[in-house]
């Protein structure tokens, strides 16, 4: 636990590091952040896709809740993001428990479609109610200037404080899970919800627990994000690709079910997606998704433990 | 301490067991015996609480526990190893042993700890490993083990022989004994009926979903009808 805390420290303090030193308007610096904010979002997903074994395929519908609930309360009522951040998250899990109703029972493949087919949903929703979400076309935050009370500013250098607390948040909340009571109740569930069951676990009280947890998070990822890009449209934050999956992929990636898993899926992921956006963007358009796939399919086949088991397997050895 | 009256249940709408009457007095050994289908893991899970419906009255010390949720009858105490020794098998066998003692919030768990040590000095040997990696007869020893460390008054083990070789068989019935002198009750589910009856007071044998028979072990080893089916003598 210690150790775990350490890991998010160092890694908070150089993404500050950085933040400081980098050019506040530049694009290394809006790299940075977005790192940041995919180890988060990667993170979120892994509490319940990691500790619990419940592959999540639909994590956009809790992000794309958490953008849309301030954005649209900041629009229509001027309330400031801080506020909304917590509507957003209370929302959020409250949809999470009310989605477990019908998806508690799946298990496997099952409930990640269940998942991917509710995401989905998500964003048919948004894209239809005009009245609530702007609709297809989109909404704006309004921008007023650099404001700490209205969590916006010009460059993206100002927001790597933002998201190193974020960032933070969610990791601890991840290593505080992992280690105490609720996290070996989700393991126990993973590994076989039978004996959990008869061992005295309340199961399904611990998996709405958990999920409930995991939503509110990723809802506040969701918010970070909205302040971020200032545009959001129902097929950005409820995209099905490029949130809900993007997330697993990131925790798969670097190692499920560990702290350092998203952390690593993100520092690769993101500078791989720059790249692929900047140099093949032109020559083949939407061939990221497609390496995507196949990075995920390699990972699965031939290091399901992610890349951080490259290390910890190897210092397991001497 | 447990009492049974008029129960029927199943998985769904068709009832797998009916109209059940069973006993079990405080720091008792009841055998439940009966061939395969006969309704026993039914039985079973309506005791401990993850049979999907059920009526009927089942009292726990006096208490109706029927539409209690399973975890809530573990904390009264009714703890069980269920059939085919459900590990966690990622976790080492003492975080086995400690999820069993979750729901107690105490932290003084070392006796628990030694007293399961010493009804199977095994379990000490692997605690540090995980508890897929043992023996099948190992991993039924960390599954009792883990119902003991719930505290429980009542024990309930479906089949804790089954699949094992005849020398652990002998353990863990013996290990039953232990168990039952130290005021624990137990109620076994066997197809092993000739050794589960040396380990028992009283049996029921449950055919097509009833009670059949009924007893004293020494009644029942007597029985025509037993000794003819489940004895083959």
């Amino acid at each position: 636990m210690m150790r775990s805390l350490l890991i998010i420290a160092a890694v908070a303090c150089v993404a500050l590091l950085l933040g400081a030193v980098l050019q506040p308007r530049g694009y290394a610096v809006r790299v940075v952040c977005l790192i940041l904010l995919a180890a988060s979002l990667g993170q979120c997903w892994n509490i319940v896709g990691g500790l619990a074994n419940q592959v999540s395929l639909g994590h956009a519908a809790f992000f794309g809740i958490g953008a849309y609930t301030s954005t649209m309360l900041q629009i229509k009522f001027g309330l400031s993001p801080w506020a909304g951040l917590p509507i957003g998250m209370l929302f959020a899990a409250l949809v999470s428990v009310l989605l477990s109703i019908p998806t508690m029972r799946l298990k496997g493949p099952y409930f990640s479609l269940a998942t991917l087919a509710f995401g989905e949903a998500c964003r048919i929703v948004a894209t239809a109610a005009t009245g609530l979400t702007g609709g297809p076309q989109g909404v704006s935050v309004p921008f007023a200037g650099n404001s700490w009370l209205l969590l916006q500013f010009r460059g993206a250098g100002a927001y790597v404080p933002v998201f190193v607390g974020l960032f933070v948040v969610v990791c601890v909340a991840f290593t505080l899970l992992a280690n105490g009571r609720l996290g070996y109740m989700l393991r126990a569930i993973r590994e076989n919800e039978d004996a959990a069951e008869v061992t005295g676990i309340n199961t399904l009280g611990v998996r709405l627990a958990g999920g409930a947890i995991s939503a509110a998070l990723t809802a506040a990822t969701g918010t970070m994000f909205a302040q971020f890009t200032f545009f959001i449209d129902p097929d950005i934050v409820f995209s099905a690709t490029s949130i809900s999956i993007r997330a697993a992929l990131i925790a798969i990636l670097g190692g499920v079910g560990t702290l350092a898993g998203p952390i690593v899926g993100a520092l690769v992921i993101v500078p791989l997606e720059e790249l692929l956006s900047a140099y093949l963007s032109n020559k083949a358009a939407g061939i990221a998704p497609l390496i995507f796939g196949l990075i995920l399919i390699g990972i699965v086949v031939w290091r399901p433990s992610g890349l951080v088991s490259l290390v910890t397997q190897r210092r397991g050895r001497t | 301490m447990l009492r049974m009256r008029d129960l029927s249940g199943g998985y769904g709408p068709r009832p797998v067991i009916s109209r059940i009457s069973l006993d079990i007095a405080e720091g008792e050994t009841v055998a439940l015996l009966g061939a395969n289908t006969a309704g026993k893991t039914t039985l079973i899970r309506a005791i401990v609480g993850t049979l999907p419906s059920v009526s009927g009255v089942i009292a726990f010390e006096g208490r109706d526990i029927v539409q209690l949720p399973a975890h809530r009858r573990v904390a009264l105490g009714i703890a069980c190893v269920p059939e085919g020794r459900h590990v966690f098998g990622q976790m080492s066998v003492r975080d086995n042993l400690m999820m069993g003692a979750y729901h107690r919030r105490t932290e003084d768990l070392g006796s628990d700890l030694a007293d399961c040590f010493a009804l199977f000095p095994r379990v000490r040997e692997r605690q540090a490993q995980a508890a897929g990696t043992l023996s099948g007869g190992e991993q039924q020893m960390v599954a009792i083990c883990r119902a003991l460390m719930a505290g429980p008054r009542l024990l309930v083990l479906d089949e804790p022989s089954h699949g094992l070789a005849p020398l652990m068989v002998a353990e863990v019935h013996g290990a039953i004994r232990k168990v039952n002198a130290r005021g624990i009750g137990v109620l076994l589910v066997e197809q092993n009926v000739s050794s589960a009856l040396k380990v028992v007071d009283r049996g029921y044998v449950l055919e097509s979903g009833a009670i059949a028979l009924s007893g004293t072990s020494r009644d029942l080893q007597d029985n025509d009808t037993v000794r003819r089916t489940y004895l083959g003598i």
